[in-house]
């Protein structure tokens, strides 16, 4: 297409302003917002995999956070019992995130659908105690306390602006590997096996590969954000990953949108500043609005905040452009998508 | 030897509550293809009610009666205003609808409850009986003959009277039953309500051993996944059988394997569905589904 449209204009203006407002976080806030920041940023990594996982590729997972811890634990001891560098040991994170997905996977990937969700809820639930069980490993309910890196000599601002701009480095990174994903014949791939898999058999896909590969990838993606995390928090215990971490990514993943990038960003910021703020009035406060959040989501807006975003800038781009065209015929295709039969009364 | 026999005896009552539950899971799962992951915390809702109930003065029977028949309201509420629009929806999206029903549920309890825990009266006699030294408590025999129970009028139900008739025909045909003038949607809901009735049965067996708490089902909703997952989604029979056959597992495991011991007691059930999974995917009494293309 070699006209920008305005939709896709406004598009590319609300992602440069977000960058910008990004950038400028460090110089508004104080140092404790912006460290939320990064957490936040730490989330919207895996809330991406989730989408990619969720949104592009039709299966769901509940074990996103485990993903996440494992990341986080690797980098923790790498970095605490080798005395690897930081920055080193964020591959390793991706890798250990990665083989366990492939591992989970196996069994629950080759037949579609619900197996996927009970193993993942399973795993929820069984890392956990895990962790605490695995104390030589993990020093259970200690936890690893590691040393934060402190910002180099030439970085002109405090060791929080310097973990939030890595972490942005790193949210960067991932971004344009999703993007790239996303683009040509990977994200047709996943697409076509979403929306029908036997076609895209018939198309010489092999969907339970498909899968499979999305599914590691999405749990690369959590195991990134994990080590990102542990090198920000600079303390790594398993209170940190109950089950309700994993809760925490899907509720992200769907407010923002399942299958949008800049979705995963509107996600973790939600799910990290909401249990801040309605900790004051309940603490199953967040809780209980997570549940219903859900629930409504699913109901009324299943394609989160950015579809209803997108949804709200064609129409106003339609609106605009109508008075123009009405006196045109318009050679519009036939937009038939929710078309369905019912029987049922 | 002592130990081996009391292991399974109080496996089969663990499992006996395992089998409740994924009786009110397969239960669902047939009527509508949906799992829903809720059923324990509705269940652990529900029992708060005949608690608090229960607190106030009312008898205890007639307390377990009332929130029984709550939690049939429940569940017909649930499907109404949760599951009936998205019926037809892809499955990730009523996965998600149940996820938030679950952390909804547990968040409401614990907002209107608190986090501490509280002791639930038993519905049994503390009596023992000993054979060969191995103990046989009143609960034990309790929760068995109340599965019984629940199995035997299911069987009952579903075999012999027009409703239970209606309910299978909505089930295994949900497009033609309307044609011979079943009210599908009115089973559906029927179904909700009795799976509603079953967890809180299931809810009501777990609470006097483990204290009502928000997350007390949690794990046990895991056992009663892994029990449908090995008995077979189709089949109710499978779901008890998987489910006592889970419990004795379980207790098994627990003693003999030294690493498990009793934290990592949940991970005998996840293993054993991720076995089932690779081995036979559709469960021992379960049919292989086939897909008409």
């Amino acid at each position: 297409m070699s006209r920008i449209e305005p939709d896709r204009a406004l598009r590319i203006v609300g992602a440069l302003a977000l960058a910008l407002g990004l950038i400028a976080v460090p110089a508004v806030f104080p140092d404790f917002r912006v460290y939320q920041l990064s957490v936040a940023l730490t989330y919207a990594i895996a809330i991406l995999g989730l989408n990619l996982l969720m949104g592009f590729n039709g299966q769901i997972s509940v074990a996103q956070g485990v993903f996440f811890a494992v990341g986080a634990y690797t980098s923790a001891i790498l970095m605490t019992r080798y005395g690897v560098d930081y920055l080193a040991t964020l591959p390793a994170a991706v890798m250990a995130a990665a083989v366990l997905g492939l591992a989970v996977g196996v069994p629950a990937l080759r037949w579609q659908g619900l197996p996927l969700a009970f193993i993942t809820f399973g795993l929820a639930v069984l890392v956990p105690p895990l962790a605490l069980k695995l104390e030589p490993i993990t020093k259970g309910a200690t936890g690893i306390s590691l040393v934060k890196p402190s910002a180099p000599e030439w970085f002109p601002g405090s060791q929080d602006t310097f973990l939030y701009v890595l972490c942005l480095a790193g949210c960067g990174l991932c971004v344009l590997v999703a993007r790239r994903l996303l683009r040509g014949n990977t994200g047709r791939a996943l697409r076509a096996v979403r929306d029908n898999g036997l076609i895209a058999e018939s198309l010489g896909i092999s969907p339970a590969a498909v899968r499979l590969a999305a599914f590691t990838i999405s749990a690369g993606f959590a195991g990134f954000g994990g080590g990102l995390f542990a090198v920000v928090n600079g303390f790594v215990s398993p209170e940190s990953f109950q089950m309700t971490k994993s809760f925490d990514f899907l509720v992200g993943s769907i407010v923002g949108g399942i299958t949008s990038i800049s979705g995963a960003f509107i996600g973790a910021l939600f799910v990290v500043f909401l249990p801040d703020w309605s900790a004051d009035l309940s603490l199953a406060a967040a809780g209980l609005v997570y549940g219903v959040v859900l629930v409504v989501m699913m109901l009324l807006a299943r394609d989160g905040v950015i579809g209803r975003l997108d949804a709200l800038v064609k129409w106003a781009a339609r609106a605009s452009s109508h008075r123009a065209r009405s006196r045109q015929v318009s050679g519009e295709e036939l937009d038939a998508r929710s078309v369905g039969r019912q029987y049922s009364k | 030897m002592q130990l081996f026999f009391q292991q399974i005896i109080e496996g089969l009552s663990s499992g006996a509550i395992y089998a409740a539950l994924a009786l009110a899971l397969v239960m669902i799962y047939r009527a509508t293809r949906i799992v829903n992951f809720a059923q324990g915390e509705m269940g652990t809702f529900t029992v708060y009610l005949a608690w608090q109930l229960d607190q106030w003065g009312v008898p205890f029977a007639f307390s377990l009666i009332v929130a029984g028949a709550l939690s049939f309201v429940l569940g017909i509420l649930v499907f109404r205003l949760t599951i009936r629009p998205v019926l037809s929806a892809s499955e990730s999206t009523i996965v998600n609808i149940c996820i938030g029903l679950f952390i909804g549920f547990e968040a409401l309890s614990l907002w209107i409850w608190g986090a501490d825990t509280h002791p639930f009266p038993r519905l049994f006699s503390d009596r023992i009986w000993t054979f060969w030294g191995v103990r046989l408590s009143a609960s034990n025999v309790g929760t068995l003959a109340t599965l019984c129970v629940l199995a035997a009028g299911l069987i009952l139900m579903f075999r012999f009277t027009r409703i239970g008739l209606a309910m299978r025909a909505s089930a295994a045909e949900r497009e033609k039953s309307p044609l011979v003038g079943i009210e599908v949607e009115t089973m559906l809901m029927l179904g909700w309500g009795l799976a509603a009735v079953f967890g809180f049965i299931a809810a009501v067996l777990v609470a006097p051993s483990l204290f009502l708490s928000p997350p007390m089902m949690v794990a046990v909703v895991i056992y009663a996944l892994a029990a449908a997952t090995l008995g077979g989604w189709d089949s109710p029979a499978g779901a008890i059988v998987g489910g006592l056959l889970i419990g004795v597992a379980e207790s098994l495991g627990a003693t003999y394997l030294r690493f498990i011991g009793s934290e990592l007691k949940v991970g005998i059930p996840f293993a054993l569905m991720a076995v089932v999974l690779l081995v036979r995917p559709q469960g021992l009494f379960g049919r292989t589904a086939v897909i008409r293309v």
